[in-house]
């Protein structure tokens, strides 16, 4: 039967996606991952869903068609990234690498939309970055952003967004003296979590303290890399994580720790990211091994509980943590550890938000689409605040909070331990 | 206009496919062994939808193949050259009726979908394909699919109660288990796409076990295990399951994400479910250990617990996906042998295995004697898919000596319609055609599927067509 | 005069023969439902009592395929042997045979619990009436192989072909086997019948009695069959005495109440289009029209 032999496949020069070939080659067609893909869910085309995408690719990489056909171009720049469908993957595919190194193929014939690249230029920059969130601030500050956010469609979205991470004044409290250390760390501050949520990292500081971690700066660190990684930027990339591994390093800190899950999940994967550098490889798998997210290091040191926090919540997983870090449990020991605190589940909850990067402000109607599915579900819950450890998701389910108007609110898991512990006689 | 644009007219310009690249995708089922290329996909968000798409097609006079979610493993929804209709949008659950225990549902309903959606009611959907968290209800229906839990439960046909089809040239017809005449609804389960499409189904729904005990026993001779199979069922029992896997299987499950803990040292391992009311039920259960200890099994191991239940399932419903690890490629191969004759056709297939030097992972449905033999092998090795090639023809022709079947749940599709004629006489193939061009005289629903064409003679249409009554709808 | 064909290929020449004169046929097996339908009686008899007796019974297989003219009785006492049997039990008795109960699909009062004979058949060999000799399905219990010619026979009143071998599937014999009998009056009976079968130990038989129907062997309410290991009838049992005054009853009565059961008549389907899809299906196996000519049409 000529079914049961394969075209044979020409051997390009070793692009990324060549390298890539034993990933696509686990793919059984199964379509496990159809259900488990946002982006299939909402624009029911297995062109846009996680088997699809692999076909594209292994059909460029066979020579059937070119990648940046428009119509290849289109459905793999349309995938979030969320890496829902490795997840469901019985055979264990690869997908995010697959996906980015298909990008990083891409990028070097057809570049990225304007409105991407302006950004990837400015977080590779910390000093325009600066300046940007500045007044971004400045925007949300003076109350600009929640106006702005009224405007229909993808005007207003960024701006809801933008409104969404409006915090009243954070509780002030001391951690007690830890009894035991549990080790030094020091935590990554992340582009947007410093600029935008201030007050959930020095939370994240003040609850490592709390529960026994010893922090210590790490000056020098810079943007993570995973915005320009996942845009097939990969060459910035290593940039970045080199400048990272270095700053790491000199702090002498034997956790690395981040509160957002995409950073994270980039920085344990800075290993294969400079996998073929022999200089930083070594350097790199061992700075990969100590980054930990902040709910690893709280769940594994119990977390201690505060005191009660009255009020219902409902968690939504980031894709990050879920799938890329496949930590599902560490958030929830967080919440738990909240007593009086009622956690309704959310249904679907391991489906991406639509947040995925940049990739609301790239594909803003496929993004529209996935978060109006997240929205129903946590709408259903009926839960006043939505806990979700991902500055990305924290953004893209505020902005559809704040679109909703019922008063409902996201929240980082380590702010709501941070408002128990504030509330502890001390 | 052309077809396109008449099928854009109707269902919109984003559910209209035709540019090659995007058809790339669609020239694959579950099975990607074999790629067919279909002239344009398109994919209607309504039954009106798919009616006004299936009637377009039949004033074309255009071939077209339905296709639910592409899980199918018999190379069925394969489109060469026709249109392929795709029923994947068509997600509605319209009713369920818990008194009755039934779901009114439209054919893209994903199987496990349904299932979520009836356990508030303390019910379930019974058939439950491997493939259930992807597989639609619709194209459960067009394959009679099966599942671990069929042993009990039975399959797609027992709980099909009623379908509204378009029949290939756009008449709609209510079939109905109650309705008197022929069994056309019997008839329509199964026929993979060839008599028509089903645009909306009623099935009955389960009432949930009260309790549910999975029980892992493992063994140090495959002969053992499948001597055990009969013993189970020969004592009366009747387990909710009965599944088998070899150590190939249990290698690369355990390899997997959906890692078990099933032991990798075994040389096979049985997964039996037990449920049912909470009375009784431990003897049940007290009989299957018996009898499985008393046939050599090394140890067995008794899971009551929900998750520690689903973690002894995961390992065996993605089994084949794991098997992607061990291979490039993989056929997935899918007979029935009476259970009797299982000792004898696994020793057969591991000493067909050995002569043509692949490797073959049995992961089947021991209870009803469904064979799943699957070969991991890699294609760009012409040798070897020369080999496997002869190695899987082999172990068909076995299973039909023993008096089996070539498909007990994927269908014949593309993948098995060189057996066909080996299981059945001619006569009876060109009885099956016949029934075909009852529904579809012209053959254009599907084509070349099934029924080898050479058994489909030339036949005037059937003179019955020339009253008219075909050209009255149901609705 | 009756055509008594010996074999199957002697069968087909019979049906061959009468399509190409037009010669209209009736087919009996043992004849226990020839009064099912008026339009039959004036056609010639075409008698299937030859293809009697099992063919391949191995219990293990739980499956057993026997000639169709096989009565009910005699499947029940060989399969009895291996404590086994098979719950087609059809409505009028045991005399009548095997391919009756499945060309007829009659159900009976296991149906409900334990399959109708569309679930239960596995597998048939029929002469057409062309004269074609078909053999779809097989003798394993799960099969999906071609399109289903048995689930088309199997209630088509042998109007698509005469069956001459069925295989069936079979079950083990419970452990214990009670029959109880639950004196109700007729809204009641109703009520609990309902009931019980929604339970979670449902009886595998549940069936309303009147007292003048079964000729005064036991009053007015319900006759329920408890089956499974002890443990499961025993609850059933237990049930049973809370809802009514439940007196333990004779096994055998289930057989005379399907023997006291009104005929299975054929019923014509509903819709003018799915009449036209019938009609085409009888052209398609029966062009001449000469096979038990009337029923269904």
């Amino acid at each position: 039967m000529s079914s049961l032999a394969a075209p044979v496949v020409p051997r390009h020069l070793a692009t990324p996606l060549a390298d890539a070939r034993a990933g696509l080659d686990a793919c059984v067609h199964c379509g496990f991952c159809l259900q488990a893909c946002p982006t299939y869910l909402a624009l029911e085309d297995e062109n846009d869903s996680p088997r699809g995408r692999l076909v594209l690719m292994r059909a460029a990489l066979e020579g059937r068609v070119s990648l940046d056909d428009p119509d290849v171009a289109t459905h793999l720049s349309r995938c979030l990234g969320c890496r829902g469908c490795e997840s469901a993957c019985p055979s264990g595919v690869p997908y995010g690498h697959l996906l980015e190194a298909a990008r990083e193929q891409l990028s070097s014939t057809r570049p990225l939309p304007v409105v991407a690249r302006l950004i990837l230029w400015v977080f590779a920059r910390p000093a325009v970055l600066r300046v940007a969130l500045w007044f971004g601030r400045l925007a949300r500050d003076s109350g600009i952003a929640a106006e702005l956010a009224r405007l229909p469609g993808r005007f207003g979205f960024p701006f809801a967004m933008l409104a969404s991470t409006a915090r009243e004044s954070a509780p002030q409290w001391t951690p007690r003296r830890a009894s035991v250390t549990r080790g030094t760390v020091a935590t990554l501050d992340g582009c947007v979590m410093e600029g935008l949520f201030t007050g959930v990292n020095r939370a994240t500081e003040r609850v490592l303290a709390e529960n026994g971690y010893s922090l210590c700066d790490a000056p020098g660190q810079q943007c993570c890399g995973a915005l320009h990684v996942h845009a097939g930027d990969a060459a910035t990339a290593r940039t970045l994580a080199k400048a990272n591994i270095a700053a790491f390093e000199a702090s002498g800190a034997q956790f690395v720790a981040s509160n957002s899950a995409g950073c994270g999940a980039m920085m344990k994967e800075y290993g294969q990211l400079l996998a073929d550098d022999s200089a930083w490889r070594e350097r790199a798998r061992a700075f990969s091994a100590k980054v930990r997210d902040a709910s690893e290091l709280l769940a594994a040191a119990g977390p201690r509980p505060g005191a009660p926090l009255p009020g219902e919540i409902t968690y939504d997983a980031p894709c990050h943590l879920e799938h890329a870090q496949k930590l599902s449990a560490p958030p929830l020991q967080v919440l738990a550890a909240i007593p009086a605190l009622r956690h309704t589940v959310l249904d679907d909850r391991e489906q991406c938000c639509g947040s995925a990067g940049i990739f609301n402000l790239i594909e803003p109607n496929v993004s529209e689409r996935v978060l109006a599915a997240k929205m129903r579900c946590i709408t259903a819950t009926g839960a006043p605040v939505v806990a979700t450890g991902n500055p990305g998701c924290l953004m893209q389910i505020g902005a559809g909070l704040v679109r909703e108007g019922r008063g409902a609110v996201a929240r980082h898991p380590v702010e709501l331990l941070d408002a128990s512990y504030a509330r502890q006689e001390r | 206009m052309s077809l396109a644009a008449s099928l854009r007219a109707i269902v919109g310009d984003t559910h209209v496919l035709d540019r090659p690249a995007e058809l790339l995708v669609y020239e694959s089922d579950g099975l990607p062994g074999y790629q067919r290329t279909p002239s344009v996909a398109v994919f209607p968000g309504t039954a009106d939808e798919a009616l006004a798409v299936v009637r377009t097609l039949a004033r074309a006079g255009v071939p077209f193949v339905p296709r639910g979610a592409g899980t199918g493993l018999s190379g069925g929804a394969l489109a060469d050259g026709a249109v392929l209709l795709g029923l994947n949008r068509l997600k509605r659950i319209i009713a369920i009726d818990p008194v009755r225990r039934v779901a009114r549902v439209e054919p893209g309903v994903v199987n496990v979908t349904l299932t979520k959606a009836a356990t508030p009611f303390g019910l379930h959907y019974a058939p439950d394909p491997s493939s259930q968290t992807a597989c639609t209800i619709g194209g459960n229906l067009a394959e009679n699919a099966g599942g671990p839990h069929c042993l009990k439960y039975g399959v797609t046909l027992n709980h099909v109660v009623a379908a509204k089809v378009a029949l290939p040239d756009g008449t709609v017809v209510e079939l109905d288990s109650d309705d008197g005449g022929y069994d056309l609804l019997g008839a329509f389960v199964g026929s993979e796409g060839c008599f028509g499409v089903a645009l909306e189904l009623t099935v009955k729904l389960t009432p949930n076990p009260e309790r549910i005990v999975t029980l892992l026993a493992d063994f140090t001779s495959i002969d053992d295990a499948a001597q055990t199979v009969s013993a189970i069922i020969a004592a009366g029992i009747l387990p909710a399951a009965l599944e088998m896997m070899d150590q190939a299987t249990v290698g690369a499950v355990e390899a997997s994400i959906y890692a078990a803990g099933y032991p990798t040292d075994a040389a096979a391992v049985l997964l039996v479910e037990v449920d049912g009311a909470t009375v009784g039920l431990d003897d049940d259960v007290q009989g299957v250990d018996g009898i499985c200890r008393a046939h050599g099994a090394r140890d067995v191991r008794i899971a009551t617990e929900p998750a520690a239940r689903a973690r002894l399932w995961q390992g065996r419903k993605k089994a084949f996906g794991a098997m992607g690890r061990l291979a490039p490629h993989l056929v997935v191969q899918d007979a029935v042998v009476p259970r009797t004759k299982l000792p004898a056709l696994l020793a057969r297939i591991a000493a067909i295995g050995d002569e043509n030097q692949v490797r073959v992972c049995n992961v089947f449905h021991a209870g009803d004697g469904n064979l799943h033999p699957n070969i991991p092998y890699n294609a760009n090795d012409r040798d070897e898919a020369a080999r496997v090639h002869v190695a899987m023809r082999q172990i068909m022709q076995a299973c039909i000596d023993a008096g089996g079947t070539i498909t007990g749940e994927h269908g014949v599709g593309l993948d098995k319609l060189p057996y066909m004629d080996a299981l059945f006489t001619p006569d009876t193939l060109d009885g099956m055609c016949r029934l075909r061009d009852v529904f579809d005289p012209l053959r254009r629903a599907n084509p070349g599927k099934v029924v080898p064409v050479r058994y489909c003679r030339e036949r005037r249409p059937a003179t019955a067509t020339t009253d008219g009554g075909r050209r009255t709808d149901d609705r | 005069m009756t055509l008594r064909p010996d074999s199957v290929a002697e069968l087909a020449a019979f049906i061959s023969d009468a399509a190409s004169a037009r010669r209209a046929l009736r087919l009996v097996g043992r004849g226990t439902w020839l009064d099912a339908d008026e339009a039959v009686r004036d056609a010639e008899p075409l008698a299937l009592t030859a293809f009697d007796g099992v063919i391949e019974y191995e219990p293990g297989d739980l499956t057993i395929t026997v000639g169709a003219a096989t009565t009910l009785a005699e499947l029940d006492a060989v399969t009895a042997a291996h404590h086994q049997w098979c719950p087609l039990a059809p409505w009028g008795g045991d005399t009548g045979s095997v391919g009756a109960t499945i060309s007829t699909a009659t159900s009976g009062p296991f149906s409900h619990a334990l399959g109708l004979p569309r679930d239960l058949v596995l597998g048939l060999e029929c002469v057409d009436g062309t004269g074609k000799v078909l053999r779809p399905g097989g003798r394993v219990v799960k099969n999906v192989a071609g399109f289903d010619l048995v689930r088309l026979m199997t209630g088509a009143w042998g109007t698509l072909g005469a069956i001459t071998r069925v295989s069936l599937r079979l079950r083990a014999r419970p452990a214990a086997d009670e029959t109880w009998h639950l004196p109700l009056d007729a809204t009641r009976a109703d009520e609990v019948q309902q009931e019980l079968r929604r339970s979670m130990t449902p009886p595998i038989a549940c069936e309303l009695v009147r007292e003048d129907q079964l000729s005064g062997a036991i009053a007015d309410g319900l006759l329920v069959r408890l089956a499974g290991n002890a443990a499961v009838v025993a609850a059933g049992r237990a049930d049973l005495q809370r809802r009514a005054d439940a007196r333990a009853a004779d096994g055998a009565l289930w057989t005379t109440l399907r023997e006291h059961a009104p005929s299975r008549v054929p019923r014509r389907p509903r819709s003018p289009a799915v009449q036209a899809l019938n009609r085409e299906v009888k052209h398609a196996f029966d062009p001449a029209g000469v096979l038990n000519p009337g029923i269904l049409q």
